[in-house]
């Protein structure tokens, strides 16, 4: 290698032949082992290398002769495998890089040829231009359609302007009828297709509305039921204490019925009414049993031995209400 | 085809003069002729495409010819290698443009938009395809009514966005002196630059809104269809050949994407079978010799 360079001398080599070169020496050094193969491979590099020295000047003048008005044009080569990742690199392979060509004055120029004549009225070609640039991120559906959109709607509109400006009918009248780009009957399925949609989602809303109402129905309903049971043992309840109060009526035949029956009232009413205690019609005989010698007929006791043999019984009154009692508070046993 | 694509090119080379005369007609820079007359845009596209198209392809096809009326549909190129056939293709059919889509492999579709007589050519790289036929694409328009073309600023500012531009505006701009394009202005084409690809709607230019039908009238759009997506792959200086004018360093031949998947994938094959080798490797490497007190060695 040293002597290959000595013998260069002044020619040298460019940075880039040297690059090279040094990747491909460092190749070949791992496969070849034999020491006889060096003078060959010196040989063969020197080939190389002078070909190379060619190969350039070859292009530069195939440069010079494609480019005549001195465009840009990057380095043309093409590359298959990064040369750092190839396994097995060819002495005679020449590293390449990929194409990219950008030629400015050449797309300049042929588009001038091209071109419209710019005194052609907007009616002729109908462009608008779009003064933003659009940006957005191109995975993000949504705003990206919202973009074009906007696009189109800014062109609608200035569309609409430059038309009346030059006199150009822009807006169809309602009775003109003609061919559309889309059959009648593609419409007609297009159509049915979005009622079919809509139907489907108001029907999905009832649904929902209804799974909700009966979960919420049912609540109603059991705290009706619960209601309805507590105000029967209230009921209950009341009428016992008012059955219990009212024992010492039994012995009394003078019992007012309508003492009784506005006592239920009162019991059954939330709010009972004060009065007074009807009236006092109560004599002075019954006063004085109830109340005196220490209101004898509601403390005395009932069932002594003479009670147990005294089958006279209170008035119709007294022993219906007893009854009654007996019955309800029966009843009202069983049901609590 | 091939035979009578012969005869065809025979016939037209001796008719060679009428088609070049033709030609210039068409030729808009032509100022001496059309001086006195008034100066007129006069485009004809002729549209086909190469053999192995799959049907949404043929369908967007349709569409276009549907939306352009100043487009002549053509039967099929039978090979795809010879693309020279094209320019005289179009001369026989007094078309200065030409919209050609390439398929192949039954899955990729290319799209060639080019001048005619000698004018730059684009390849483009044709993805994301919805067609008109669609159920959410609601909106409909008169067949031939010519249709706004709007396009993004950044057409602007590169070169070769302003090639395009100019290229697009002769091909899917219609001409006033097309014969059946109709009075009004019913719908809107916009291309917008994203991501270095082209994106392409058509919007439908309603006056009302259509859930308010008394309101004060309002410009609401609808979409149309069709849509997709073209990369630039090249811009060539002339019609379908020539000198490469631009080449867009972004694209990635779709190829090259399912050979990157499907390595992707054998990579975990690959990675599994190298660990069991080495496991087995490792295996007999740690493997001890036979005990002195083994079953084997005590009982012979």
């Amino acid at each position: 290698m040293e002597r290959l360079m000595k013998a260069l001398g002044d020619d040298g080599l460019d940075d880039f032949d040297q690059a090279q070169l040094s990747a491909l020496g460092g190749d070949s050094e791992d496969e070849e082992d034999d020491q006889g193969d060096e003078d060959e491979d010196e040989d063969e590099k020197d080939v190389m290398v002078s070909d190379e020295d060619e190969d350039g000047e070859e292009e530069e003048e195939e440069e010079e002769e494609e480019e005549n008005t001195g465009e840009l044009e990057e380095e043309a080569e093409e590359e298959d495998i990064a040369l750092e990742d190839a396994e097995f690199v060819d002495e005679d392979a020449i590293a390449k890089r990929k194409v990219e060509i950008d030629n400015g004055p050449a797309m300049a120029r042929i588009r001038e040829s091209i071109q419209l004549d710019p005194s052609l009225p907007w009616t002729e070609t109908l462009i608008m231009t779009y003064p933003h640039a659009i940006d957005v991120d191109v995975n993000d559906d949504l705003n990206r359609e919202v973009a074009f959109y906007k696009q189109a709607l800014q062109g609608a509109t200035d569309a609409r302007k430059l038309a009346t400006k030059h006199n150009f009918p822009f807006t169809r009248p309602s009775d003109y009828f003609a061919e559309m780009v889309k059959s009648d009957a593609h419409m007609e399925r297009v159509r049915q297709r979005l009622l079919d949609e809509s139907a489907a989602i108001k029907k999905s809303d009832e649904k929902r509305k209804e799974r909700e109402g009966k979960k919420f129905g049912k609540q109603v309903q059991i705290e009706k039921l619960k209601e309805r049971e507590k105000s029967k043992k209230d009921m209950e309840e009341r009428l016992k204490g008012l059955k219990r109060k009212r024992k010492d009526i039994l012995e009394n035949p003078d019992a007012d019925d309508d003492a009784f029956d506005v006592a239920v009232e009162d019991a059954i009413s939330d709010r009972p009414v004060k009065r007074g205690r009807g009236g006092a019609k109560i004599s002075r005989q019954v006063r004085d049993k109830k109340y005196g010698f220490g209101g004898a007929g509601r403390r005395s006791k009932q069932n002594t031995k003479d009670s147990t043999d005294n089958f006279d019984f209170g008035s119709r009154k007294g022993a219906g209400g007893n009854a009654r009692g007996g019955r309800g508070g029966a009843r009202g046993g069983r049901g609590g | 085809m091939a035979s009578v694509l012969k005869i065809q090119k025979a016939n037209a080379a001796k008719a060679d003069a009428k088609g070049k005369r033709k030609a210039d007609d068409m030729d808009v820079d032509d100022v001496e002729e059309t001086a006195p007359k008034k100066k007129k845009n006069k485009q004809r596209v002729l549209l086909l495409s190469s053999r192995g198209v799959t049907h949404r392809m043929r369908h967007l096809m349709n569409d276009l010819e549907a939306l352009l009326p100043h487009v002549k549909k053509d039967s099929k190129l039978d090979s795809k290698s010879q693309l020279h056939l094209l320019p005289e293709l179009a001369d026989l059919n007094n078309c200065n443009n030409t919209l050609y889509f390439e398929a192949r492999r039954h899955e990729d579709l290319y799209l060639w938009a080019a001048k005619m007589p000698n004018g730059p050519s684009i390849k483009m790289h044709v993805q994301n395809i919805h067609t008109m036929d669609e159920l959410k694409m609601t909106g409909n328009c008169l067949k031939g009514s010519r249709g706004l073309l709007s396009f993004d600023k950044s057409f602007d500012e590169t070169e070769w966005g302003r090639l395009t531009k100019e290229v697009f505006t002769h091909i899917f701009g219609v001409p006033q002196t097309a014969r059946k394009a109709k009075p009004f202005i019913d719908h809107i084409l916009t291309f917008s630059i994203l991501d270095s690809k082209i994106w392409f709607r058509n919007f439908q230019i309603l006056e009302k809104d259509p859930l308010q039908p008394n309101g004060p009238p309002q410009t609401t759009l609808v979409e149309i269809g069709p849509r997709f997506v073209l990369t630039p792959i090249r811009i060539f200086e002339g019609a379908f050949g020539g000198a490469t004018v631009y080449s867009n360093p972004e694209f990635v031949s779709p190829a090259a994407v399912r050979s990157a998947i499907r390595r992707e994938q054998s990579k975990k094959y690959n990675v599994r079978k190298d660990a069991e080798d080495a496991a087995l490797s490792r295996k007999e490497r740690r493997q001890r010799d036979e005990d002195e007190l083994a079953v084997s060695k005590v009982f012979a």
